[in-house]
């Protein structure tokens, strides 16, 4: 059995969501317990980078990994969900970041979390938002001369994205 | 023996090359002999792309022998293969990719569309990076329904294959020959 | 329409991994072998490769036999699942999710269906929850017979001998599955607040003795390649995934319990009934190619345990939430959830977000292979090619499930 773990330092959920609303007061507003062993909180855009560190190096919740990113098209604003599994308390953080719809940039968390790489491809590739400082920002399921970004409400389905009909 | 060939073989040695390019008995029978080697002798490629290939893979497998068919040699590279079974979905990516394979297969070469997907796009047709059906981009042979085709569904889509091999002929391709002989023999039969 | 006769020109990928190569003489890496100063050649394996598991493109680029750089390519199977959820309704999207890993297509239904229940406040009767169980642990066996027995056909073509053997008991399986649910690979049978049918008669003591049979099938594979000692030298030592990589990289399943990190979904968040039923976390302690054959072997064992626990345990009663009746129209109020489950490849979730009508808002799968797969780069670096494929093939991939 490695040191690496679930569960070293056990807290109830609800435990874990007043530590990080008091350790993190400046940050994260909004936050909530899901049922049962999420917190949710939200986080501006101009300071995940400073609280992913914190949030990662964190000496009793430390979130090490991340699960995954998602990008979501909410008509009036985009959404980055950022989904963070905590092992020594063995419980998740969904954190979501608003982001304005004609300037959808955030910054990357590949250098805080290494795993954000293909999750952020697949942000920018669906839905279009750019996470700025990235290493290799281009897109990975789709062809690389696809035009648009199909996860939008407002994609329309363009005659080029189909030569084979 | 003269009296059994028609005039223009009376007094004949040896076969010439102008006598293969109408059928008569010498093609005929070689027909019969290369249609036999090549529907019984099928090389399938290896083009299984998602949840299709794994029961094209389980038909190759003990309990649904693809072998008792003369098909169980799946390569993995088109050069050696004359059947190309698409078993899954193609999309815009992978479109090209399949072209690509397609052309590098030496004729006579044939192509079945296993599944929904490989037939009509299937339950992703309205997606918009689905090629709704493989008949798009290559001809098609053989279409086998199904999501998937069950091993059983999938023989019986090889064995109406090899009964379209069986119709090639020997002849040189010209208008009339080939692969339109077989369609139109398989439309005479069924009507 | 296309020349086929000319030479494509380098896509992204390919003028990525020329970019990097030029990097690399710039700084004075060329090559290894003496006497030779540049000698890195670009090789594409796939999209169409036997030995890829599907339509994976690696862009290897090689130093005579060695790997220095992987760059996979993923995306021809993409089919549009996510954009397909806001256009189907929630009950016409289950056999969609079927088919994203459709190796163990019962755990991803599963996935979703939690999804939709914990949104709805849907409540699932005890008899249906046991079968549920005893199907995912029936796939989850199933599935490993595949991984398995394709991993040891990648090592060499003799090696198909160990997947006729797995693929002749999965059949077994397949027909208990057939039998409940009417399909052999996806099988569209769980439903929101229950399961679609009731066992048939006569079908839990058939799977009592093909549970019977189960162990002894087990040991008969192990018997055909543990003592081989060319499958020992090429799968001992190789592609170790450390326990540091499995929390950078957000590795789970047999993968990162090969390497000693004990996370098992069905232990640190349970879901259905697995709290009650006694099972071991299989767990390795090298983290290399043989540790995660040998984790999921294991694997199958404790499967046949939860399976003969629950059909001890069986109760009687309804197998669907008699509240929701035809037609079939479920619309769950707003909000958010994510739901992981244990399958066999790893963390399956799905991220549902509902704005109180009929179709989905957004639906995000957590693939467990999409995570697994960043680590190749970093695993393949440094071995040769032949030990990338048996790496390739021990990770496990499922393309529908990388692509969606």
């Amino acid at each position: 059995m490695t040191a690496v773990r679930p569960g070293t330092n056990p807290m109830p959920v609800e435990a874990v969501a007043e530590r990080l609303a008091a350790d993190f007061a400046d940050d994260l507003s909004d936050v909530r317990v899901q049922e049962p062993d999420t917190v949710v909180a939200r986080l501006a855009p101009e300071r995940l980078k400073d609280a992913a560190r914190r949030l990662k190096a964190h000496p009793e919740v430390g979130y090490e990994t991340l699960n995954f990113i998602a990008g979501v098209d909410r008509v009036t604003c985009f959404e980055c969900v950022y989904h963070l599994y905590s092992w020594k308390t063995n419980t998740w953080l969904e954190l979501h970041v608003r982001l304005p719809r004609q300037a959808p940039r955030v910054e990357t968390v590949t250098d805080v979390w290494p795993a954000a790489d293909w999750h952020e491809r697949e942000a920018w590739d669906m839905v279009g938002i750019e996470f700025t400082g990235h290493p290799d920002l281009r897109r990975i399921l789709l062809k690389d001369d696809f035009i648009g970004h199909p996860l939008r409400k407002d994609y329309v389905d363009l005659p080029e994205n189909h030569p084979h009909v | 023996m003269s009296d059994f060939l028609p005039d223009r073989l009376r007094g004949l040695r040896y076969p010439k090359l102008e006598h293969f390019e109408q059928p008569n008995v010498i093609t005929t029978t070689a027909d019969l002999v290369f249609s036999w080697a090549r529907s019984h002798s099928v090389f399938p490629f290896t083009y299984g792309l998602a949840c299709c290939a794994i029961e094209m893979l389980s038909s190759g497998f003990a309990r649904f022998d693809v072998a008792r068919y003369g098909m169980e040699v799946f390569r993995p590279t088109p050069r050696q293969c004359d059947l190309m079974i698409v078993a899954g979905t193609v999309n815009e990516k992978m479109a090209p990719v399949l072209k690509r394979l397609y052309d590098q297969m030496a004729e006579p070469k044939w192509v079945v569309s296993m599944g929904a997907c490989a037939t009509s796009g299937g339950p992703f047709y309205d997606g918009y990076n689905v090629v709704n059906g493989v008949d798009k981009i290559v001809p098609v042979d053989v279409y086998i329904p199904g999501c998937p085709p069950r091993p059983e569904a999938l023989f019986q889509g090889l064995l109406e294959l090899q009964r379209i091999i069986e119709q090639y002929s020997f002849v040189p391709r010209r208008p009339g020959a080939g692969r339109d002989a077989a369609a139109a023999a398989g439309r005479r039969e069924e009507g | 329409m296309y020349d086929h006769f000319a030479t494509p020109e380098p896509d992204e990928a390919m003028k990525l991994a020329l970019r990097r190569i030029e990097e690399a003489r710039a700084r004075g890496e060329g090559s290894n072998l003496d006497g030779i100063e540049f000698n890195e050649v670009v090789v594409n394996m796939g999209p169409q490769h036997p030995s890829t598991h599907g339509v994976l493109r690696l862009v290897v680029t090689l130093d005579g036999e060695l790997v220095k750089d992987v760059i996979p390519v993923i995306g021809y199977l993409h089919r549009c699942k996510e954009k397909l959820a806001e256009k189907r309704t929630y009950y016409q999207y289950i056999p969609i999710v079927d088919r994203t890993e459709y190796l163990a297509s019962i755990n991803c239904e599963w996935a979703y269906v939690m999804a939709v229940e914990k949104l709805a406040g849907i409540e699932v009767p005890r008899r249906a929850e046991f079968i549920r169980v005893i199907l995912g642990e029936l796939m989850r066996i199933a599935s490993h017979q595949v991984a398995v027995g394709t991993f040891t056909a990648d090592l060499s073509p003799l090696g198909t001998a160990m997947a006729f053997y797995t693929f002749r008991d999965r059949e077994k399986i397949l027909d208990l599955m057939e039998e409940v649910t009417g399909a052999r690979m996806m099988f569209n049978y769980f439903r929101f607040g229950g399961v679609r049918y009731d066992l048939p008669p006569g079908w839990v003591e058939k799977c009592r003795d093909l549970m019977k049979q189960m162990p002894k099938l087990i040991d008969e594979y192990e018997s055909l390649v543990d003592d081989n000692a060319i499958f020992l030298q090429r799968t001992v030592g190789k592609g170790v995934i450390t326990p540091q990589d499995v929390v950078d990289y957000g590795i789970t399943g047999p993968n990162a319990r090969a390497s000693g990190v004990p996370l098992d979904l069905r232990r640190t968040r349970p879901y259905s009934v697995y709290p009650e039923l006694d099972f071991e976390i299989c767990v390795g302690e090298h983290g290399d190619v043989f540790d995660r054959y040998k984790v999921r072997m294991n694997e199958m064992r404790q499967s046949v345990r939860i399976i003969e626990q629950c059909l001890d345990m069986l109760p009687r009663g309804p197998v669907q939430n008699s509240s929701l009746r035809a037609p079939y129209v479920i619309a769950p109020p707003p909000g958010a959830c994510y739901v992981g489950q244990e399958n066999p490849r790893g963390e399956y979730g799905i991220y549902l977000e509902s704005d109180g009508s009929r179709y989905p808002y957004r639906l995000k799968y957590r693939d467990p292979c999409f995570c697994n797969l960043q680590i190749f780069p970093k695993l393949l670096r440094g071995n040769k090619i032949a030990d990338a494929v048996a790496i390739s093939g021990s990770i496990d991939l499922v393309l529908g499930g990388i692509d969606r």
